[in-house]
Order: structure tokens, then C-alpha cells, then sequence
């Protein structure tokens, strides 16, 4: 075998000196304490460096019901794509037969079945597809917590304020108010679902501060919170015996003639049969766009976030939302090589970690809302040039780890950060010891299909939760506030979605009508024909590999 | 033990002596659950490890006995247990009858009695995994005396009953419970035909299977209750030795146990004993 | 400016996005995926390095960041007799690697319905009878790539020690390759997920949060939600800042104190 880098500490040489400044300069720092938060106009003026702001990475849309509005260009060019099933060509007759179709297996759509069955639809009657396993969402990945303003401190309202200031005043109050006040109910019911959220020595909820938010209102179960709660309503999901597809996604929806919502096509991944499912309603909760890449940064997001949901939507004629705003995560790990992308919890800020430059200067408060915050970390690597250079070519600021054991004491890390920290040790680094290398990450789709406070669409018969829905958020989310949004309106849309299958005699004939209309849409659009969606997953395969590659089986 | 000046220590992360499989034909496998619980002593820096429970006891002896016997077997044992430290032997396996007898001694207990148990009529009840096999046991297969001592040290009167070293029925109250009713029916009938008040068992399956077999016994209910009649309405009640112990020590009624019994003894120690 | 910037960011992610460019690589290794031998760059994941021998996953990707369980992968490499257990996404390449994936592990769940369960440790053995085989062979323990000690946690439920499975098994992703390499045949996973929600359901829910869903429920906040939502942009904003600004009075230390919790350190 060749030889290797040579890595101390995990890290190669040559960072040495600059992580020595980290440790030299951490007691004045920690004594002085980061820069004051920026003012508005500060915070404009770094925001030119945030991936949104700068110039060339979005479009106008061509076709459908938000033709005229802006969208990334990754996003755009999966709106404007020709389906890949030929609505002519497809044999409709239904296989399954369901009240209730959900579309999607994170927290949302899991939420959705098990209310739909509170609700009284019989979990023999409610069908939950997904396109890869049950679980396998962005939502297990959730680490830093989820917020609820159930201390006396504390109160929906401020909750509101906190989100609708971070979201720069563009959520849609009436739903941003249902998230808010819904959410002590949904730590209550969560809590006696037996799901294990941090408690002090008097049993009283751990709640921390987030970036953005004006009150500790964060509860955690360690840096597995999204896991702890996705497992637990998984559990129960379980217990009842709902339907259940997995490898399944849907590749497209089913309408009636008046353009009601009532079916989906799934295509088993594995063997390529398709099936027609009917039903009177379908929630969708198929989750975010992270793997497009979007202006090619790397993501903490899981495998299938592809925006299969909102191509679906769109062409069954959803109006989308506050798409021209993408949530890049301040901190993803830009080293080592093999995690990078991958999410470093806000909480490690939240702890006290100080955000710090090669020459070892705290150049930011650590909590702005995550897109100033993410600027100043471009602005710091690119325009200031005090980043540091992996061995890979990418840029970086260290997170000043250590801190959080000096201010807490020994042992936090492992205590509330195991994930983290055993992902680090993985790769040799002891984040205890040694600060972590940190660049922005793609982390959330801040906008999406419009929905009202019960998750209904401008669509009937199309019900959505989740990060595939648009509004609650506006144009930036908090931290917190999106395994909330996914346990509340998985919860909402999971109620309505059963009182209007109740309501509804008959799903009515399922056709592609919809589908039919949109490619007469996009032809009279000139978008050309090769281009098809949606995706489902991305393509990490080997260049050469693909090169020398013919199909003949 | 604390009223006793003796400190014993808990075994960190200690696993089921493996009593489940120390019948298996597999001569090794039911080995490594007793040598990781030996590998636990090693790593506290301790040599001695004592049990309450006569089958645990038995199979963690035997086990301590058969690596001892083979440095092959253990060389096995360990190889296989590669992620532990090697189990070096020497680990000595105690009941905690023969802590009190031996190191102890039921003279320095009587010393710290504080409720004398006069007029209690004791039957004690070995049952055969603290007694068997020869070289295993703590006592005489046959004529055993510690608990009588013991019990006689704390104040009462040991009743000497037939069955005090037979079987018990043990697992078969499962597979067949008639059998082990039919054991309890028998051991039970000698002991109240003597007249005792309580019968003190070291194992918690005896006292499970004394307590049980013997309230369906005197339902009369039971299919192999040929000494049915003998057994009084409301049963013998049956405590382990800690219990008895322990009250005679002084230690709050509270904290022993007692409502939680099958067959309530309270009415048993406060007549004789006066509480 | 800021286009450029962005184009040279676009740059350096490249090997991540759209794979690695062979003239990139300077050290080799050869692993073997399902017996046949790929020529993968050294110090890139097994996950990577699957998809660099051209493999696009259906199975056996979930996350990618360690979190779900889905690329459990079992391996041995060329000169060591030990079978070991990874996660694709989490572990490094090496020389002579030999591997498989278990995307899917085939384990039972009873049904049960938490409501009509005592918390008692001794639910888990009316569900998982199954738990009393345990030979204490630590297999288990030895296949979690979570390095959770999984043997003690299933000893502890053997006692029905609810706390003790808790704070053992929190960290569990639910991969199941304990499971499958289990000699006794016990589904540790499902086990320890009833433990924690056994012990879960035996923790109040906080006095405060309860306090909190009656006020919601009757109504408390309605006209401040009225009143806000109908101010204009600039008085919110003003509200907004003064909210941010006093932090309720709070300081940082006030509450990201590190405290006990409930089911132990955690």
C-alpha cells in the first residue's frame, strides 16, 4: 500500500499550527467572550456572502401555477421536468384501496397515519408508502432538539415572535400560531408515548437556547432527539398494524376528472412493478430537497431528499412557496474527507463553542439565525481568507469543541453530544481535546407546497406535512422548529385527511389527467424533452464507472 | 451486613450466573457466563464473590471448580471472551450462609442481635443445590447445621424436618407442576406436623415453589396434594434466611419484605416474638 | 463577487457531489464487495467506495451520517479470523476488506398496547420470554456498531431493570445486526425500545408543560395572538427586537446548565 497523509490526532500536520492557536488563545476568548450580535444592517451586509444572496444560482419557473416566481436552479429544473411514467401508457386499474394514502415514513407521515387512526379510520385502512425504509428520513437526523414554550418563562407567543422574526416576517402567522400552541400538547403526548426527552435532577424538562430563539426552549434526548421521537411513534405505529410500503416511492399522484387528489402511483424500487393505489385522501410528507445539491454544497440531508413531493404536488397543480430560500446549516464537518457535510448540531453552540478563524479570533456570535451566521463563516473562508485549507481543497473555521468541557465540565460531550462524539472518534478526532474544522451546510427546504393551519393544499384531497410543505417557516427556519413542524401537522394533516375521507363518498376515477395537461405545459414551454422527475435518488456512482457502462440485461 | 461490620461490594455490570444452561451438554458454552461474572471480581481487584442464591451459587462454584480443574478449558473460555481481560482463576465462590458462619461467625451476629427470636419455631429448608455435590456444598449433604445453628444463635428453635434436603421440585413447576406440588405438599406436611412456625429457605425458586404450591395445596384444589390435610388453611409462611436475619438484627419491618409474601409471616413472628 | 465565490465553493465540494475524480487519488486500496475485488481510493468510507465501484444503492443507504441503521455491513479483513460489524457510512476502507451488507434484519416485534402496561421490568419478559436464553456470550455486544453494551443491557432487562436497559440502549439506531448474530435469538432492539418506553411512561409529564397545554386549551393566548398578528410590519419588528434583546431576562448559563436527568446521565 502506499503511504498515507501522515495525521496527528487525526489531523494532518499542517493544521497543527493553527489548532495550537485555537488552544492558546481559548482562556482570553473564553474571558472575553465572542463579539456582540450584529445589527440589521450588519447582518444585510454580511448576508451578500449566503448562498440565496449571491447572484446566479436561482430562475424564473416557465410553467405551472407559481410560473413567474423564482426557484433554485436544481429545483427549477425538476419543476420543469416530463414525468417518467408516460400517463398514456399506464395501466390504471387500483391494486389497493385505502381511506387515507401517506406518503412518506419520517415523523410527519408516521404522525399522519397515527392520527388519521385517532382520528377513526381503522389502521387496516390507512397505507403508509415510502421510499426507503420506515424511518429513513432526515427526521432521525434531528440532533439539537425540539422546541415548545411550556415554561413559565415562556409563551407561545414569544415562541411566534422568535420563529416569525427568524423567518423575516414572511410565515404565514395563522400556521406558524398552530405550530406554537400546539406544541406543549405534543411534548405531553410524546412524553406519555413513554419518548425520553432530557430531565434535570427534579425531573423537570433540560430545555436549552437555539439560535434565534429568546427563550431555552429546546428539548433534547441527548443528540438523538429526532431518532428517540421517530422510534417511539415507529413503535406504536407498529403495535397497530397499519399498511405499511417500503421501497415504494410514489412517482406520481392520481386526480380525478374535477382535479381532486385521490390516489399514487408507487414503483417498487426493487423490482420495478408499479402499483395503483386509491384513496380518498393522501397526505404528502415526503420530505426536503437536500440531496440536489443545490450551488453543489455538500448535505446533512438523507439519502432520498430528492423533492420527489414537491414535482408531485406541483403537477397536480399545488401552489409552492418561499422556494428562493434554502436553509444552509452554519456548521457541517468540512473535514475529515469522509463526513463532510455531515450536521454539527447547533447545540454545540448553544453549549458555549466559539466560532474561530485560523489565526484563532472569535469572529462571529455564535447564535445569529443560521443564514447570517452561515455568511460570516463564507465571508471568513473566502473574502477575509482566514479559513483553513483541507487536504481535499474545501475551507473551513474550527469549532472551538473544547470550550463546551471547560464551561460545563468534563464529560458533557460524551453526555449530551454521544453522536457526535463517537463520529468524530470514528475518524480519530477527540473533539473533547481538539477543535472541529466547520463550513456551511445544505440542511433545509425552507419553503414548499402552501398549506393552511390543518395542512390542506389549494388541491382537494392533498393534505401536506413537513419540511415538503411551505409557510411555517417562511424564508428561514429555526432550530427546533422542524421536528415540531413535522409532529404537529403530521398530527394535523393525519386528523384532516381522515375527516375528509369521512366526508368524501367515493374517491371518484382515478386518471392522469393532470399529468396529461402539465406535459402539454411544458412542451408549449420549449423545456426540453430529456429532462425527467422525479429523481428519487441521487447518483454517487464512479465517473469512470459510468463512463464504461452499457445496459444489457 | 452493614449492622454486622461487614461490607460487601456490588459486582459492576454483573451478568445471570447462567443456571439456565448449567445443564447443557455443552461443556464450555455454560461456562462463560460464570467466568465473565469472574473476570468482573478480577477487574474490581477482589478475589471473593458471594451470592444469596443457592443455584447460583451451585453453578458459579462448579464453574469456578471446573476452570480451575483444566487450564485448558479456561485458555478456551478466555480466547473465546476475547474482548475481556483473561480470567487468571482463583476467584473464590461464597454463599453468604458461609460468610456469616465462617468469617463472621454466628457469634459475633448473636452479639448484635436486638430482637431475640425465643420461642420461634424454625424449620430450616436447604433444598439440594447449597448441599450438592460433595465438594460443592457448604455443609454435610445429609446433616447439615448451619442455618440450625444460625437460627438457634439468633434466639429460635431449629425444627429438625426429613425433607429438609430433598428437592424441591425446582424447574419441573413449569414443565409439570403437579410434581412440585406434590414435593411442596410433603416437605410442608413434615414441617407443620413438627410444629413450626415459619420455614427459611436460601433459594429464591425453593421459596417461590414452597410459597405457591403450598396456598393451591391448601385450597385444596391441587391434583397431587396427598398431604393436603396437613397443611393449615392459611399455609406455613416461607422467608428467605436474610429476612429472619435481618429482623433479628433490628432492621425495620419495613424494609424486609414481608407484605410482599405469599403467606404473611408477621402473624407468625409477632405472636412468638411479640414484634 | 458573491458569484464567484460561489463557483469556487461549487469547486472544492466537487468530490463530493458528483464523485471523486480519479487523477485525484493518490493512495489505492482493494476491498471486495460480496467476493468480487474493486480498486477503490484508500481513506473514503465503505459507502463511498461501494458507489465508486459502481453500485448505486436501493438498499443499504439511509442517512449516511450514522444515525439510521440502514447500511449495516458485516466484514472480515484478509489475516484476521474475526468477523466484524460496521456502518458503511461511518467506517473508513481498508486493504483487504471483505464485506456484505444486512440491510434488513428479520426480527419479530410483539404487539403490545403500552397503555395497559405497568411500567415493571417484568412486562419485557412476558413479551420476550426469549430474553432467559441469554448466555451471557456477549455476540452481541461484539456486533453493535453503536459500541453499546448490548449484553448488559439485555442482563438488565433479564432483572427488569428499566433505568439500567434505558441508559444502556439509548444510543441504539436499531441496525440489528445484534440480533442477527444473536445464539439465543433474542430480538435485543425491540427489547430495549419497550424498556425505554416502559420507563418513559413511568417519568411524569413536567407539572409546567401540563400547566402549559390547559392554558392553550382555554384559550389564554388568543387575544395576544390577535393583537400580534395584527400589528404592522415595523411594530412587530420592534417587538421582535426587544424580545431578542432581553432575553426574558435569561442569561446564557440559565438554562444550558448540564444537569442529571431522569434516566441517569444523559
Amino acid at each position: 500500500m502506499a503511504e498515507e497523509l501522515k495525521l496527528v490526532r487525526g489531523y494532518p500536520e499542517y493544521m497543527l499550527e493553527s489548532i495550537e492557536r485555537v488552544h492558546a488563545t481559548r482562556a482570553k476568548r473564553m474571558e472575553e467572550g465572542p463579539p456582540p450580535a450584529m445589527s440589521m444592517e450588519e447582518r444585510e451586509e454580511v448576508l451578500r456572502f449566503h448562498p440565496d444572496y449571491a447572484p446566479g444560482g436561482k430562475r424564473p419557473l416557465n410553467v405551472g401555477p407559481n410560473k413567474g416566481e423564482i426557484a433554485p436552479n436544481e429545483v427549477a429544473d425538476l419543476l420543469e421536468a416530463y414525468p417518467v411514467v408516460d400517463p398514456g401508457d399506464l395501466d390504471l386499474s387500483v391494486d389497493i384501496d385505502v381511506e387515507v394514502l401517506i406518503l412518506g415514513g419520517g415523523l410527519a407521515g408516521t404522525m399522519a397515519a397515527l392520527w388519521a387512526n385517532e382520528e377513526g379510520i381503522p389502521p387496516d385502512r390507512v397505507l403508509l408508502a415510502t421510499k426507503l425504509r420506515h424511518g429513513d428520513s432526515n427526521s432521525v437526523m434531528a440532533q439539537g432538539g425540539t422546541q415548545a414554550a411550556d415554561k413559565p418563562y415562556d409563551s407561545p407567543v414569544i415562541h411566534f415572535l422568535d420563529a416569525y422574526g427568524g423567518g423575516h416576517f414572511t410565515n404565514k402567522p395563522e400556521v406558524l400560531r398552530a405550530l406554537v400552541e400546539d406544541a406543549p400538547f405534543i411534548m405531553k403526548w410524546l412524553t406519555e408515548l413513554g419518548c425520553l426527552f432530557d430531565r434535570d435532577e427534579n425531573g423537570e424538562f433540560v430545555e436549552d437556547w437555539g439560535g434565534g430563539t429568546s427563550r431555552p426552549r429546546m428539548h433534547a434526548a441527548r443528540d438523538y432527539t429526532g431518532m428517540e421521537e421517530l422510534r417511539v411513534i415507529r413503535d406504536e405505529f407498529r403495535n397497530r398494524g397499519f399498511m405499511l410500503l417500503e421501497f415504494y416511492p410514489a412517482v406520481e399522484l392520481l386526480t380525478s376528472p374535477e382535479g381532486r387528489v385521490n390516489g399514487a402511483i408507487l414503483w417498487n424500487m426493487e423490482t420495478g412493478e408499479y402499483k395503483v393505489v386509491r384513496a380518498k385522501a393522501v397526505v404528502l410528507a415526503t420530505g426536503g430537497f437536500g440531496r440536489l445539491h443545490i450551488r453543489g454544497f455538500p448535505t446533512t440531508n438523507h439519502y432520498g431528499a430528492t423533492a420527489d413531493g414537491l414535482v408531485l404536488a406541483y403537477r397536480a397543480g399545488a401552489v409552492l412557496r418561499d422556494l428562493d430560500t434554502v436553509q444552509y446549516h452554519p456548521t457541517g464537518a468540512a473535514y475529515p474527507q469522509q463526513i463532510v457535510g455531515l450536521l454539527i448540531t447547533e447545540k454545540v453552540r448553544g453549549l458555549g463553542a466559539q466560532v474561530v478563524n485560523r489565526e484563532g479570533e472569535c469572529f462571529v456570535y455564535p447564535l445569529e439565525p443560521r443564514d447570517v451566521e452561515a455568511a460570516a463563516i463564507i465571508r471568513e473562508c473566502y473574502e477575509r481568507e482566514l479559513g483553513v485549507v483541507t487536504p481535499t481543497g474545501m475551507r473551513g473555521v474550527w469549532l472551538d469543541s473544547p470550550m463546551i468541557e471547560e464551561i460545563h465540565g468534563e464529560g458533557t460531550i460524551e453526555r449530551r453530544l454521544p453522536a457526535m462524539f463517537r463520529m468524530y472518534k470514528r475518524f480519530g478526532i477527540d473533539m473533547r481535546k481538539d477543535p472541529i474544522l466547520v463550513f456551511p451546510t445544505l440542511h433545509y427546504q425552507n419553503g414548499g407546497v402552501e398549506t393552511d393551519p390543518w395542512g390542506r393544499t389549494n388541491v382537494p384531497g392533498l393534505f401536506v406535512a413537513g419540511e415538503v410543505s411551505g409557510g411555517v417557516h417562511g424564508k428561514n427556519r429555526l432550530m427546533g422548529n422542524s421536528t415540531l413542524d413535522c409532529l404537529v401537522f403530521g398530527r394535523r394533516a393525519g386528523i384532516a385527511a381522515a375527516r375528509y375521507a369521512e366526508e368524501c363518498p367515493r374517491p371518484g376515477p382515478i386518471t392522469l389527467g393532470h399529468v396529461e395537461r402539465f406535459v402539454e405545459e411544458l412542451r408549449a414551454a420549449g423545456v426540453p424533452e430529456g429532462r425527467r422527475a422525479p429523481i428519487l435518488l441521487p447518483d454517487y456512482r464512479g465517473k469512470r464507472v459510468l463512463a464504461r457502462m452499457i445496459d444489457l440485461l | 451486613m452493614e449492622r454486622l461490620g461487614y461490607e460487601l461490594a456490588e459486582l459492576p455490570r454483573w451478568n445471570c450466573c447462567g443456571t439456565v444452561y448449567s445443564l447443557s451438554t455443552d461443556d464450555l458454552m455454560r461456562h462463560v457466563a460464570p467466568v465473565r461474572n469472574f473476570v468482573r471480581v478480577q477487574e474490581m481487584g477482589e478475589g471473593r464473590l458471594v451470592t444469596l442464591c443457592a443455584m447460583c451459587y451451585n453453578t458459579l462454584r462448579r464453574s469456578a471448580q471446573f476452570v480451575s480443574a483444566d487450564p485448558e478449558r479456561l485458555q478456551r473460555i478466555n480466547a473465546f471472551m476475547d474482548e475481556e481481560p483473561d480470567y487468571r482463576g482463583g476467584v473464590e465462590v461464597l454463599h453468604l450462609l458461609q460468610v456469616l458462619r465462617d468469617e463472621i461467625t454466628f457469634e459475633a451476629v448473636e452479639a448484635k442481635v436486638e430482637r431475640p427470636l425465643y420461642g420461634l419455631r424454625v424449620a430450616p429448608y436447604y433444598g439440594c443445590m447449597l448441599l450438592r455435590p460433595r465438594g460443592v456444598g457448604i455443609d454435610d449433604p445429609d446433616r447439615p447445621e448451619t442455618m440450625e445453628l444460625l437460627f438457634e444463635h439468633l434466639g429460635a428453635e431449629a425444627v429438625d424436618t426429613p425433607h429438609r434436603v430433598e428437592c424441591c421440585g425446582a424447574y419441573q413447576t413449569v414443565a409439570d407442576p403437579g410434581l412440585a406440588r406434590e414435593r411442596v405438599a410433603e416437605i410442608v406436611g413434615a414441617a407443620s406436623r413438627r410444629g413450626a412456625d415459619l420455614i427459611v429457605t436460601s433459594c429464591p425458586l425453593c421459596t417461590y415453589n414452597l410459597e405457591r404450591h403450598q396456598l393451591v395445596a391448601g385450597d385444596g384444589r391441587g391434583t397431587g396434594a396427598r398431604h393436603a390435610s396437613h397443611v393449615s388453611r392459611h399455609g406455613i409462611p416461607v422467608l428467605y434466611f436474610t429476612q429472619l436475619l435481618a429482623f433479628a438484627l433490628g432492621v425495620p419491618e419495613e424494609e424486609l419484605g414481608f407484605a410482599d409474601a405469599a403467606i404473611d409471616p408477621r402473624p407468625a413472628l409477632s405472636q412468638r416474638v411479640g414484634g | 463577487m458573491g458569484q464567484e465565490i460561489m463557483e469556487r465553493i461549487r469547486e472544492a465540494n466537487e468530490a463530493v457531489i458528483t464523485g471523486i475524480d480519479d487523477a485525484d487519488i493518490k493512495h489505492w486500496v482493494t476491498i471486495y464487495i460480496m467476493g468480487k475485488a474493486y480498486r477503490v481510493p484508500a481513506d473514503i468510507t465503505l459507502m463511498q467506495a461501494i458507489e465508486y465501484a459502481g453500485y448505486r444503492f436501493v438498499r443499504g443507504a439511509g442517512c449516511r451520517a450514522g444515525f439510521c441503521g440502514a447500511c449495516a455491513t458485516v466484514y472480515r479483513v484478509a489475516g484476521d479470523w474475526r468477523l466484524k460489524a460496521a456502518l458503511a457510512c461511518q467506517t473508513r476502507v481498508e486493504d483487504g476488506m471483505y464485506l456484505v451488507q444486512i440491510p434488513f434484519a428479520p426480527a419479530g416485534k410483539p404487539a403490545y398496547d403500552l397503555e395497559k402496561e405497568p411500567p415493571e421490568g417484568s412486562v419485557l419478559l412476558r413479551y420476550f420470554p426469549e430474553l432467559a436464553r441469554c448466555v451471557a456470550c456477549n455476540t452481541c455486544t461484539k456486533a453493535c456498531p453503536q459500541e453499546l453494551e448490548v449484553m448488559d443491557y439485555i442482563q438488565a432487562a433479564l432483572r427488569g431493570d428499566l433505568a439500567a436497559v434505558t441508559e444502556l440502549s439509548f444510543d441504539c439506531i436499531q441496525c440489528g445486526l445484534c440480533s442477527i448474530r444473536c445464539p439465543a435469538e433474542i430480538v435485543h432492539y425491540h427489547v430495549a425500545q419497550l424498556a425505554r418506553r416502559l420507563y418513559g411512561k413511568s417519568l411524569p409529564v413536567p407539572e409546567h408543560v401540563e400547566e402549559r397545554v390547559r392554558e392553550v386549551e382555554a384559550g389564554k393566548y388568543a387575544e395576544e395572538f390577535e393583537r400580534i398578528m395584527s400589528l404592522g410590519r415595523e411594530e412587530i419588528e420592534e417587538l421582535y427586537r426587544k424580545e431578542q434583546r432581553e432575553k426574558g431576562g435569561l442569561k446564557s448559563g440559565d438554562a444550558s446548565r448540564v444537569t442529571r436527568n431522569g434516566r441517569g446521565e444523559g
